[in-house]
């Protein structure tokens, strides 16, 4: 490393001094990275507009553009009632994760009892619980409550949910315990001498000074479950399928038979997939926020 | 800490599940009376007949109002994992749909797992009485004629396309009755890029079906009594006719490693390839509106083996399974009647004959079955090759046994691509499934 | 669980005390004087009787099935199946794909893991420096991580096919592509498209982990006039530990459960190069429906991968947030 060098980027660090890459290391380290993200992508959207046999021999470039599969796709596949399902399912199961994460990290973070620390453990332990393990035993348990709780559980959107939000819940507290550690206690403590109960001091300071936190656990829950096939195919009837169930199933019963029905594959896809992003980009500013106050 | 607030949580939780319970849907009870009644029907998704599956259900639905007064809710499954998941599900937890409609060669498994009503010479007669069915259709309802479970829905033999026009062309009279004279026919009809056989190599189906064929052909049903007989000689020798196709006979192009039924199927379409085998007449849709769509004709497969000239001692003329779905009632369903009735009535001949010109797969009801094969020229060989088809070991160690030959074929593919198979490699796998496989078959004989 | 227990324990003694905020990348901040004893552990409640009931119960189930013989003859009456002792898990080691498989899916993650994290934090590096279009750069950094799993898994299958898309492409410059989704090449398929869908996790977490850094260290590293690379080596990346340890948990772990990817790009029986553990499962379960065994396989690898972690997680404390070497 020359001094010249390093006098060049004394100057240009000078102009930022957060920077951390060079300009021009940093134009090509993103130019590469767009690239490998936006191509594939971009091969979704135009296989999307092209007919079957044109995806299925490699073409790249469409011979003709038809919006045919778009058009198709609604009648193909219940994908409408899909996705209704599924942002039901999802947003009820966001919301209610990041509430009881914070309740939960709460007591982690802010008391001490017995027991603490292996709860904390078992958040990172249970990650590690493969879902075909529990598939059939927890379907056993929900097949078995309208025999002794007199409640059916299966096939409802309720019973999904519950699934959802207990997966979701240890990532969720997870992210909620480092934020919460990265948070001051004095705000909490002043709320404590005004007279406040420890639940006003979670409603009144902590739930709206973590906002951010709550969002990103918020938000990986809601993909937890955007996510899911494999319990929602055996937790769901016909008229509860998810969106992920009916583009899976779709996908499989393009195997046998005729040629298969790429374009709308594709298509519904990109249907499937853009809720997930246009959320991520409503909250992406909040994302990067809410997962600084733990990781220090 | 309060106890109290503890109990009051607690509670609100109970409250505010049970309150959504009651959200969830819940199928009336049973009665003399079946209006009100909802019979739930699982079955498997035509997805190449979208709208046509649609209409028929609706069909089916105002038919079987008509009928019983009852209502009919269907739901269906694309693949053999979500069939497999909700049976097992179901099974376990005693509840689910009334009906299923199941592959036949799922129907052993389904039969050992005692979880579906058996059928006596009341069901029977219920829905019509066993000669209602073609013959063969029945050899998979269950492992005896006093032990079945099954009721015949559709039948989908396997057969042999072939490209007329180009047989013509090669100066080829007819489809080939041996599998040696199908492979210097097919040699023949190789040049370029066209080639005499398509096959379908990665298909997760297809492939254990061949290995079957040549094994029966060459005198082994696999499992014979309480006995495996994977590694008898037979079984390596069809695998080596299986995979030399491609690479010893060079009558299959050498991309048929990545190709799925579908994709073969295309590739007949297309006119690239003379033949395709192990396929149905669910086929025609999508060769009618091709290049080949006024050139083409089925055929039964050979009844040959590989290498031989007539058929070995010992040996069956096999060349389809007894194929297609069976319909199976649930032992714990609370309206088996009403169940029966709804097997009785898809099961005639009238929607015997319907369903088949509808989807393109042949009637199990004998009356349907003449009919149709009166009405249809295309359709006689298929059926013809239906009423020889060869019922698969009803043991419920076939599962496992499947599974077994389809993993063979799939681990080949790497060295299929690159031009041979090691048969050590294939005689070692033989050898360990020959054990799992009689694992399999004796727990299956212990639970009998 | 004692979650819920009145019973209170004096806190552990290797909690410190007061602030230890450095100036890079400070220590979590331990709650100290303010963890109380006496809390609203009601709260915790919902929370732990939903895991109660979804997993932990569920997971009971499982390991009593894991040792009894399950499966399609005894499935009706499960409670009732023979008992096997140890039997399904004797078996799982000495005959079953288990061992080869646990190799793989520990490969397979751990492989995955380093080629994301080089990804990850170049694209936090880049991302977290101020320019026009930033926005739209982290917004398009995260779309991989958040395409469903069997979307990306159907396209990379339609796309890997013998005649698919990448094979044109590599044509084109004049690279015979040649089988992606068969033969030996299928581990490295699995890896790059499962690295291809998941740097971006390594990407998030790493950039708010840069956040944390503050303005004043930015300040003095350009006073010392350090050049890039050694501010990135001596103050970015030790600041960044935390963050990289979790992401390099938490993402193991996702890969190492990963089913549905290896499902929908290879099916099953899968290539015995990418049988991994998820896929040796679900066949013994949903294919041959042995589900005693099933059980049994993910039980013992679900105990290979505790083991470690879970001394892992001792030695750096990452789960008590009382890390000790943050303070750089």
């Amino acid at each position: 490393m020359t001094a010249g060098m390093q006098a060049t980027d004394r100057r240009r660090s000078g102009v930022d001094a957060t920077a951390i890459l060079p300009p021009g290391l940093r134009r090509a380290v993103i130019a590469v990275l767009v690239l490998l993200v936006l191509a594939p992508c971009a091969y979704i959207l135009v296989a999307s507009l092209m007919p079957d046999i044109e995806v299925a021999s490699g073409a790249v470039v469409p011979s003709s553009v038809t919006l045919e599969n778009w058009v198709a796709i609604w009648t193909t596949v219940p994908l409408a009632q899909g996705l209704g399902v599924s942002l039901l399912v999802c947003g009820v199961v966001a919301v209610l994760s990041a509430l009881l994460a914070v309740a939960t990290a709460y007591v982690l973070v802010r008391f001490t009892f017995v027991g603490r620390i292996t709860f904390l453990r078992a958040l990172v332990g249970l990650q590690s619980v493969p879902g075909t393990l529990l598939l059939l035993p927890l379907f056993v348990v929900y097949a078995s409550a309208p025999t002794y709780l007199g409640i059916t559980v299966v096939g409802t959107t309720w019973g999904l949910m519950i699934t959802y939000l207990t997966f979701a819940l240890p990532f969720a507290t997870w992210v909620m315990v480092t934020y919460l550690r990265g948070m001051p206690v004095e705000l909490e403590e002043a709320g404590l001498l005004d007279g406040l109960s420890r639940i006003g001091v979670l409603r009144r300071i902590v739930l709206p000074l973590s906002a951010p936190g709550l969002i990103v656990a918020a938000i990986f829950s809601f993909l937890l479950g955007w996510n899911d096939v494999l319990f929602a195919s055996v937790l769901t009837q016909p008229r509860t399928r998810t969106a992920a169930v009916v583009l899976q199933a779709f996908g499989a019963s393009q195997e046998g038979g005729a040629l298969p029905l790429y374009g709308q594959v594709m298509s519904s896809a990109v249907v499937c997939a853009a809720p997930v992003v246009v959320l991520y980009l409503i909250f992406q500013r909040y994302l990067v926020g809410g997962l600084t106050g733990g990781l220090k | 800490m309060s106890t109290r607030r503890f109990l009051a949580v607690a509670g609100a939780l109970t409250v505010a599940v049970s309150l959504a319970a009651c959200g969830g849907g819940s199928s009336g009870g049973g009665g003399g009376d079946h209006a009100g009644q909802t019979l739930q029907v699982y079955l498997s998704k035509q997805s190449q007949y979208p709208d046509e599956q649609q209409q028929w259900m609706q069909r089916i639905k105002d038919e079987f109002r008509k009928k019983t007064g009852a209502d009919v809710e269907f739901e269906t499954y694309t693949s053999a994992s979500e069939e497999q998941q909700k049976i097992q599900t179901s099974v376990v937890s005693g509840q689910g749909p009334d009906i299923y409609e199941i592959g036949t060669t799922f129907t052993p498994t389904a039969y050992s797992s005692g979880a579906f009503l058996k059928l006596g010479d009341e069901q029977w007669n219920a829905v019509g009485g066993r000669d209602r069915f073609v013959p063969s259709t029945l050899a998979m309802s269950g492992p005896d004629e006093a032990d079945q479970i099954g009721v015949p829905f559709s039948s989908i033999p396997f057969v042999l396309v072939y490209n007329t026009q180009m047989f013509a062309a090669a100066g080829i009279d007819g489809p080939p009755s041996t599998w040696d004279e199908l492979v210097a026919d097919a040699k023949k009809l190789t040049q370029g890029d066209t080639y005499g056989l398509a096959m379908d190599y990665k298909d997760p189906f297809s492939p254990w079906k061949y290995i079957w064929m040549f094994a029966q052909q060459y005198g082994n049903p696999l499992v014979q009594g309480t006995t495996a007989r994977i590694d008898d000689p037979t079984v390596a020798r069809a695998y080596d006719a299986y995979f030399g196709f491609l690479t010893k006979d060079k009558i299959v192009n050498p991309d048929a490693v990545n190709w799925a039924s579908a994709d073969a199927t295309a590739n007949f379409a297309s006119g690239k390839s003379a033949m395709f085998t192990m396929t149905s007449a669910g086929v025609i849709p999508t060769l009618a509106k091709s290049p080949v769509a006024s050139s083409y004709a089925f055929a039964p497969m050979p009844t040959v083996p590989p290498g031989e000239s007539a058929l070995p001692a010992g040996g069956v003329p096999a060349t389809t399974i007894v194929s297609g779905q069976n319909l199976v009632v649930a032992s714990y369903s609370t309206q088996q009647d009403l169940a029966l009735q709804y097997v009785d009535l898809v099961t005639s001949e009238a929607e015997q004959q319907h369903f088949s010109e509808v989807f393109g797969v042949l009637p199990v009801n004998a009356a349907a079955a003449d009919a149709v094969a009166s009405g249809k020229e295309q359709y006689a060989p298929v059926l013809e090759a239906g009423k020889q088809a060869k019922p698969t070991p009803f043991t419920g160690a076939w599962s496992e046994i499947q599974l077994g030959l389809t993993n063979i074929t799939v681990q080949a593919l790497a060295g299929l691509s690159s031009g041979s198979v090691p048969p050590d490699q294939v005689q070692r796998q033989l050898t360990e499934l020959q054990q799992t496989a009689q694992t399999a078959v004796d727990k299956a004989a212990a639970a009998r | 669980m004692s979650l819920t227990s009145p019973t209170d324990r004096p806190p552990t003694a290797t909690a410190p005390t007061g602030d230890v905020g450095g100036p890079v990348g400070a220590g979590v901040r331990p709650a100290g004087p303010t963890r109380r004893r006496q809390g609203p552990l009601w709260l915790m409640t919902p929370g732990g009787l939903l895991l109660l009931v979804v997993v932990v119960v569920p997971f009971v189930l499982a390991l009593w099935m894991s040792v009894t013989d399950l499966d399609q003859y005894t499935l009706r009456q499960w409670a009732g199946a023979p008992f096997l002792g140890l039997g399904n898990y004797v078996e799982a080691v000495t005959t079953g794909p288990l061992l080869h498989s646990v190799w793989l899916s520990v490969a397979f993650s751990v492989l995955t893991t380093v080629l994301t994290l080089p990804l990850g934090l170049a694209a936090a590096f880049a991302a977290h420096d101020r320019f026009r279009g930033r926005a739209l750069v982290r917004s398009i950094f995260l779309i991989p991580y958040v395409l469903p799993t069997f979307v990306v898994g159907t396209v990379w299958r339609i796309a890997l096919g013998p005649d698919g898309a990448v094979n044109t492409v590599l044509g084109s410059v004049g690279i015979a592509g040649g089988n992606w989704l068969i033969g030996d090449r299928t581990f490295w398929t699995l890896v790059l498209v499962d690295t291809w869908a998941a740097w971006p996790f390594v990407y998030l977490l790493c950039l708010a982990g840069l956040q944390s850094i503050g303005r004043e260290v930015h300040e003095a590293v350009a006073v010392d006039g350090a050049t890039w690379w050694q501010k990135t080596v001596h103050i970015v990346l030790p600041s960044l530990r935390g963050p990289l340890l979790l992401a390099v948990i938490i993402a193991t772990l996702h890969h190492l459960n990963n089913f549905t990817l290896p499902f929908v790009l290879f099916g099953s029986p899968a290539p015995d190069q990418v049988n991994v553990l998820p896929l040796a499962i679900y066949s013994a379960s949903f294919q041959t429906f042995r589900f005693g065994l099933a059980a049994a396989m993910s039980v013992a690898s679900l105990v290979l991968v505790l083991i470690p972690l879970l001394f892992y997680l001792r030695a750096v404390r990452l789960d008590t947030g009382l890390e000790k070497g943050a303070q750089a």
